[in-house]
């Protein structure tokens, strides 16, 4: 939900599902010449976006497309991070109690077929939302504690939620409109309210289950939406077109984001190193290139001559989890000497190649949360045996293995690490930490399990130590879910069983907190507390390159960890694709 | 023959009915839930507005909707016989990933790889052939043992290292710009060119999948043709034929290579499954939306009616294509009869 910013969910980092939107900076070339539109932008996807409704769909690369196309409530400066009106007039009117939201939406705004943008539709997207019966259990989730939302006039919307919580307007703040006439053209959810939906329907039960399956079902690849682009086709298997609107609403508008390239396309290329070829070939304009071909296959007068290379953080960190419940890993002395052993820097170096940075904390670090006097700890294996030493660990049977009575039973310093196979970081990680370890008499044996086994494994808590990534939040994080106790039950994302009473009452606390300087204070300790405590060996966040084609102008890296092709435009001279799109 | 017909056809219903049970069983048993998948794992769900306790509920709650709306709560034997009896009216159910109807995503995808393998296929068989007849009747030359190595050289090159080789070198970027390094259609194409326009244009794009799909199949048709035909060679026959004076290319070409190409015939029908069922490898490498590569994501986000439809299609193609190479056989060999033969 949400494309355009709250995309960088606490999410599992699937491999290459990284970049797609957001965009730091380098400097806006000043006195350039002003923007204007033509020209195509023809950008690579690794496979087909799985469909592009944009409630059904739960994939970075539908994301990617659709958030040209449909546009929310509010949105997020991509440099400042503030949350601005988009679809809405202005931040919402919030209640004294923290729990009505009041947005009135602009009325100059309207869908790509012409019909206004109304309350009506606002109302509508959200009862699509909450129906059980569309095919949308996960981004539902997100809405969990909106319970009502009804029209006051046709421009006004007033939403209740369920509890106060200050990322409640970061939440309905994304709600996309979609255009109710377009999506249930019959009018079947007319009559029903959203409370209904969020509760009990049975009195409408009948349209209710013809909506969703039309829902579900109809619009998989046809979106319409009020944003900048249309959606023009897509080949299975080979592109995504989409077409500027030329009478877009927000053409001119004050505070309104302006698109330039008249074309966007998506080439489908299932293969790294054909995009690569296709990039050189002049095909694609421009691509996110994988570390060895930053390193060897992209230099050169001729390479430099058409691609700049753009090289930035991205909001996602790896980790070594320790399993907090485990006999060996409940002691934190044993974590911290886990850390020392771990070579971060050297990792950085060979197994990313340099492209990444070591990380000591679950928080962005362009986030004001973030905490910069976090002691970052070093590689130090004399130090981490102290600690050993310290926590009884010791050589006691001469049998190389380091060994201590823990519940009245010798143990010795025996264990695995579980990762998922295929990704060829979390083995190099692995890897390098169990050379490390047999050197100190410590026995870690690797193993690499497919996706689905190894997720269900962590969830189950059937892990000694683990690694894994984490999406960082790059607007106001919320660590609830990975950090507090209760999560550690019933599947929840504390993995690792991680329990501090201190740490449960901050991350409560923070969440009632409307005061943002306060809520800063509050996770400055929380971060204190897990850099000492070591419950993550924390590792690095990668950096990532994308070279994008010399004729473009204003593109940037912004702070939230990418580029934003939506600002680009070229130069009326250099264009180099002058048709409209063709009938294909 | 009509009997002996209705007797397979007969046999071949609970041998489907078996494969398709077994399949049905191992795929929804092997460790991997498609909810939890679709959901990002069930970890991402929670969002930024974070999980409470209660929260978590939700999640599930919303894994357990969306089993539900797919009818992965009722037990299994259930949904199997649900699967069959949908099966009946050729309804292979819709997809999880987007909740399209799985039939038209096989047929969206089957003109691309039939393509693909009934072009490399002829290849197969145009080069093979040839091959093997030259290197039976110049039995230990130099030329049998050149085209021998050379066809087996081939046959253990990956074609995914030399399918990547070839978009290197050949596909633009720094070297030649000979081929395009994917796809099927170039970034114009259009509907409105001249026939003959589009026809180059997918055959500039085929060449090379074509090319990588065959290479490796050169050695085992060629060594077959070889020695079925070397076989042939010294039988009684043949010294008859030679007896009587009939010119060598007769001998070769009229008697030999007719009773060679039986067995040759009865692989052929063997193909026809393999038809539909795309190559992974090159699908992916040259970025050609295949079935191969629908086939193997479906596998990976455990998308079952896509599975299971692609596997019951090839079964039923087996199924007959094993049919057919006996009907062949009795074609090609008249002392072949229906008859003596018990299924």
């Amino acid at each position: 939900m949400g494309k355009r910013w709250m995309q960088p969910f606490m999410g599992l980092v699937l491999s290459s599902v990284l970049l797609a939107g957001g965009a730091l900076g380098q400097q806006r070339s000043p006195g350039a010449e002003a923007p204007v539109t033509g020209d195509w932008l023809i950008s690579h996807m690794l496979s087909d976006p799985e469909q592009l409704n944009p409630l059904t769909s739960n994939d970075a690369g539908s994301r990617a497309v659709l958030g040209n196309i449909f546009e929310s409530l509010l949105q997020r400066d991509p440099r400042t991070l503030e949350l601005k009106p988009l679809l809405a007039l202005a931040r919402p009117e919030i209640s004294e109690d923290k729990l009505t939201y009041t947005f009135k939406i602009r009325q100059d705004a309207h869908f790509q077929d012409g019909r206004p943008v109304t309350g009506e539709d606002v109302i509508f997207s959200m009862k699509a939302l909450k129906c059980p019966l569309v095919n949308a259990p996960f981004a539902r989730v997100y809405f969990e504690s909106i319970i009502d939302a009804k029209l006051l006039d046709p421009w006004t919307i007033r939403f209740t939620a369920r509890e106060p919580y200050f990322l409640n307007e970061n939440v309905l703040g994304g709600i996309d409109a979609l255009p109710r006439h377009y999506y249930d053209p019959e009018g079947l959810l007319q009559n029903v309210t959203v409370a209904e939906l969020a509760g009990d329907y049975t009195k409408h039960e009948e349209q209710v289950r013809k909506f969703a399956q039309h829902f579900n079902q109809s619009y998989s690849r046809n979106p319409m939406g009020s944003g900048p682009y249309k959606f023009k086709s897509w080949s299975t298997g080979q592109e995504v077109l989409l077409e500027r609107d030329p009478r877009y609403w927000g053409i001119g508008k004050e505070g309104i984001d302006q698109v330039y390239t008249n074309v966007r396309k998506a080439r489908i290329i299932n293969n790294t190193d054909a995009a690569l070829v296709s990039l050189k070939a002049g095909d694609l304009d421009m691509l996110s290139l994988q570390p060895l071909q930053h390193l060897r296959q992209s230099s050169g007068a001729r390479f430099e001559k058409d691609y700049a290379k753009h090289i930035y953080a991205t909001p996602s960190y790896t980790y070594i989890g320790w399993n907090n419940d485990h006999p060996i890993f409940r002691d934190a002395r044993v974590r911290q000497a886990m850390t020392c052993f771990t070579n971060r820097q050297q990792m950085v170096k060979t197994v990313l190649f340099d492209l990444g940075q070591v990380v000591d904390g679950p928080i962005y670090r362009f986030r004001p949360e973030y905490d910069e006097s976090l002691f970052s700890h070093p590689y130090d294996p004399q130090q981490a045996l102290r600690l050993l030493g310290e926590a009884g660990w010791k050589d006691s049977d001469g049998d190389g293995i380091l060994d201590k009575v823990v519940d009245g039973q010798k143990i010795p310093f025996r264990f695995e690490i579980k990762f998922n196979s295929g990704n060829d970081i979390r083995k190099s990680v692995a890897l390098a930490l169990q050379d490390e370890l047999r050197k100190h008499g410590i026995d870690a044996n690797v193993r690499a399990l497919d996706w689905t086994i190894y997720l269900d494994d962590i969830r189950n808590h059937k892990f000694d130590a683990m690694i894994l990534g984490w999406a960082m939040s790059v607007n106001e994080p919320d660590a609830y879910q990975v950090w507090h106790s209760s999560q550690a039950a019933n599947k929840g994302s504390n993995m690792i069983s991680y329990k501090n009473p201190r740490v449960d009452t901050i991350l409560q606390e923070y969440r009632r907190t409307f005061d943002a300087s306060k809520r800063i204070e509050l996770y400055r300790d929380f971060q204190r507390i897990l850099n000492e405590e070591q419950p993550y060996t924390f590792l690095f966040m990668q950096k990532a390159v994308t070279a994008v084609n010399r004729r473009f102008r204003g593109v940037e890296v912004l702070p939230t960890g990418g580029l934003r092709p939506l600002e680009w435009w070229v130069p009326k001279a250099l264009q180099k694709y002058t048709s409209q799109l063709t009938a294909q | 023959m009509l009997t002996y017909l209705v007797q397979r056809v007969l046999l071949m219903l609970p041998t489907f009915l078996g494969i398709t049970l077994i399949a049905f069983a191992i795929i929804h048993l092997a460790p991997g839930d498609p909810a939890e998948l679709r959901a990002g794992g069930g970890l991402a769900a929670g969002g930024e507005g974070g999980l409470s306790m209660e929260r978590r509920g939700t999640v599930d709650r919303a894994l357990q909707e969306w089993r539900t709306q797919f009818g992965l709560d009722k037990p299994l034997w259930m949904q199997y016989l649900v699967w069959l009896k949908n099966l009946v009216t050729l309804n292979f159910g819709v997809s999880f990933k987007d909740n399209q109807p799985v039939w038209g995503k096989i047929v969206e995808r089957l003109p691309a790889t039939l393509k693909l393998n009934v072009l490399s296929i002829l290849l197969v068989y145009v080069v093979a052939i040839p091959l093997g007849i030259y290197s039976a009747t110049h039995q230990y030359s130099l030329g049998d043992q050149l085209t021998t190595i050379g066809a087996f050289v081939l046959f253990a090159l990956p074609s995914f290292w030399v399918g990547t080789m070839a978009i290197v070198f050949f596909g633009g970027g720094d070297f030649f710009y000979w081929f395009p390094p994917g796809g099927l259609y170039s970034v114009d194409y259009s509907s409105q060119w001249p026939w003959w326009q589009q026809a180059a244009d997918q055959a500039w794009h085929l060449l090379l999948p074509v090319l990588m799909l065959s290479y490796g199949g050169f050695a085992g048709l060629s060594r077959f043709m070889r020695s079925s035909m070397l076989e042939n060679l010294r039988q009684d026959f043949v010294l008859v034929a030679r007896a009587k004076g009939l010119a060598e290319r007769v001998v070769i070409y009229k008697h030999i290579l007719r009773n060679s190409l039986i067995p040759i015939v009865t692989i052929m029908a063997s193909i026809i499954p393999g038809l539909i069922s795309g190559s992974v490898i090159i699908e992916t490498l040259f970025s050609i939306p295949g079935i191969g590569q629908l086939s193997y994501d479906a596998v990976l986000a455990r998308d079952y009616p896509i599975i299971m439809a692609v596997f019951t299609i090839s079964s039923v193609l087996t199924l007959i294509s094993i049919l057919l190479s006996d009907l062949l056989l009795t074609v090609v060999d008249p002392r072949i009869a229906f008859g003596q033969r018990t299924a």
